[in-house]
């Protein structure tokens, strides 16, 4: 496990600082984007885009913010984390040979496998919560507020959205032993899922429906997570680990 | 002394099976990796595997161990039987694989420690005392240690535990023959103790060395099972008579065919099946015979694992 958490702590770390950086960014930019709000609704490109403004325009820094940093930062560098955490779990291993000194220690496949999975995760969500806890005070520094509990639902929300993501990594990882096709594979998807998101007639065909403005807004609004999103994405990611599990035990070095 | 000619311990006659495998089976795919096998290991004793490269040597250890999981069998180790993923096998034995991948960015000590895990503090102890007694480099990084020093490293992890069986496969492959020789007799010394060892290896003189008993394997079947009697029973069958040159031993064998004798040209040698009806006295008729080509040695009682080899698997030994 201490090994595990150590090659994770260093590339967490810097996608921490990435996350940091650009919502800090956002932030301190918000300002300037308020006074010119009304010219960028006119010059974007995508209706899908325009409309995310109008909610920027018409709730105020809130939307800003879970656009910024929830919408675009954690969906974009978070589906890479989230990849690059979980796709070397165990395809790593073989990949560098070092699958069978892995399993002839005296630990079970399930405990192997679990330490790995929570590992990857905590590397991949915490930077999130870490960050988006830093938004009250970033908001400060512009004259504007956001409660702390709204951040951490939606933390919460993203996190669980890129745990399937994660999860769905994590059980490829468990069949193959060439970990950079999958990766790749997986990040092409995820920039394909990303792009159809913008075109309006294809919009509801995007996994990023579900980690979008409106169910961001939505939990602020509410107080609570939605049930009906959150529900089936922890039923996925169980049922991911479970069939992780289940390869996990049958794989050979 | 060699396998053949080492006494067997009393003590290994006379207890129950550290390792009992019954019906043992695995396939990849359309491969038959492991045919149903049965082996018995008892504790003292050191059995080794030998057979060519993709024979099912491998395959066995890991499923003993559960790194494979077995189609079929029972697998006994140490009184406990195999259960679940074979997490309770691996706590009662040491496994050391036969590839040598590591973890470049540990120390040695670090890796270890990695390697060690699930064990005890008494062990991490011994396993640093055996691998800089072995002269490895325990503070620096994995990465810049050589082939044979990763091999000893793993060999440390392997022997440091207090266990009574350990699965070791080609635990001397890339070490020096001065390295080689104090590793085998850790190993001997350890089966002394009482660890009953299956040692994988494609190295005659040192299965030869250390080992109490062989098992040859091919296209994951058991071949042979020899022990120090039947191979000295082998050897009471054959000469190996030894020519000038090559050409010699090419027309002494055309002569001992056309007698109807059965024999086997390698290279300056000629490997005499006696037969089993007296084979003494049948050396002594072909010594005797004026009309055959003079050997210029003949070797009687004595079988080396090459030759033994050769027997079995019907080519030459690496």
């Amino acid at each position: 496990m201490e090994r595990t958490l150590r090659s994770y702590l260093l590339p967490s770390l810097l996608y921490a600082i990435l996350l940091e950086v650009m919502i800090a960014a956002a932030i301190l930019y918000w300002p300037d984007f308020e006074e010119n709000i009304d010219t960028y609704g006119d010059i974007l490109p995508f209706e899908s885009v325009r409309k995310m403004v109008e909610s920027i325009s018409e709730t105020g820094v809130a939307a800003y913010v879970n656009l910024q940093h929830f919408y675009k930062a954690c969906n974009v560098l978070g589906t890479a984390a989230a990849v690059f955490f979980a796709v070397g779990a165990v395809a790593g291993e073989a990949n560098r040979g070092t699958l069978e000194l892995w399993l002839s220690r005296p630990v079970s496949r399930t405990r192997m496998l679990l330490e790995r999975y929570v590992a990857g995760a905590l590397a991949m969500a915490l930077p999130i919560y870490l960050t988006s806890a830093t938004i009250p005070w970033l908001l400060e520094q512009v004259g504007e507020e956001m409660s702390l509990s709204g951040l951490m639902l939606i933390a919460t929300h993203e996190s669980l959205f890129l745990l399937v993501l994660y999860s769905l990594a994590f059980c490829i990882s468990t069949v193959t032993s060439r970990p950079m096709p999958v990766a790749l594979g997986l990040l092409f998807l995820t920039i394909f899922q990303f792009s159809i998101y913008l075109v309006m007639e294809w919009t509801h065909y995007s996994w990023f429906r579900l980690a979008d403005l409106d169910d961001f807004q939505t939990i602020l609004r509410r107080g609570h997570l939605d049930v009906s999103t959150c529900g089936p994405l922890a039923v996925g990611c169980a049922l991911l680990l479970g069939a992780s599990l289940y390869l996990f035990h049958r794989r050979v070095p | 002394m060699s396998v053949a000619g080492r006494p067997r311990p009393a003590h290994i006659l006379s207890q129950t099976p550290a390792i009992r495998i019954r019906g043992l089976s695995r396939r990849f795919g359309n491969n038959q990796a492991l045919s149903p096998m049965d082996l018995d290991v008892a504790p003292g004793e050191i059995v080794g595997l030998i057979g060519p490269n993709g024979s099912g040597k491998s395959t066995l250890l890991r499923c003993l161990t559960g790194v494979v999981k077995k189609d079929a069998g029972e697998v006994t180790v140490d009184g406990e039987d195999f259960a679940s993923d074979g997490v309770n096998i691996r706590r009662r034995v040491t496994y050391s694989p036969g590839e040598v991948n590591t973890y470049g960015e540990l120390t040695g000590a670090g890796h270890l420690t990695w390697l060690l895990r699930g064990r005890d503090q008494a062990t991490h102890a011994r396993a640093l005392e055996v691998a800089e007694d072995l002269g490895l480099p325990t503070r620096s990084k994995v990465r810049t240690y050589s082939h044979g020093m990763k091999r000893q490293l793993l060999f440390a992890a392997a022997i440091a535990p207090a266990v009574r069986v350990r699965l070791l496969d080609e635990i001397t492959e890339g070490l020096d023959p001065a390295m080689r020789a104090r590793i085998l007799d850790r190993l001997r010394a350890d089966a002394d103790a009482g660890a009953a060892t299956l040692l994988s290896s494609h190295h005659f003189g040192e299965v030869d060395r250390v080992c109490d008993r062989l098992v040859f394997i091919n296209e994951g079947k058991k071949l042979s099972e020899e022990s120090p009697e039947t191979i000295a029973a082998r050897a009471r069958g054959l000469a190996t008579f030894e020519y000038a040159d090559a050409t010699a031993a090419r027309d002494a064998h055309e002569r001992f065919e056309a007698e109807g004798i059965d024999a086997d040209p390698r290279d300056r040698r000629l490997l005499v099946r006696l037969g089993e009806e007296d084979p003494q006295r049948v050396l002594g008729l072909l010594l005797g015979r004026s009309d055959l080509p003079a050997p210029t040695s003949v070797v009687y009682g004595r079988l080396p694992l090459a030759d033994l080899y050769h027997e079995l698997y019907g080519e030459e030994a690496c």
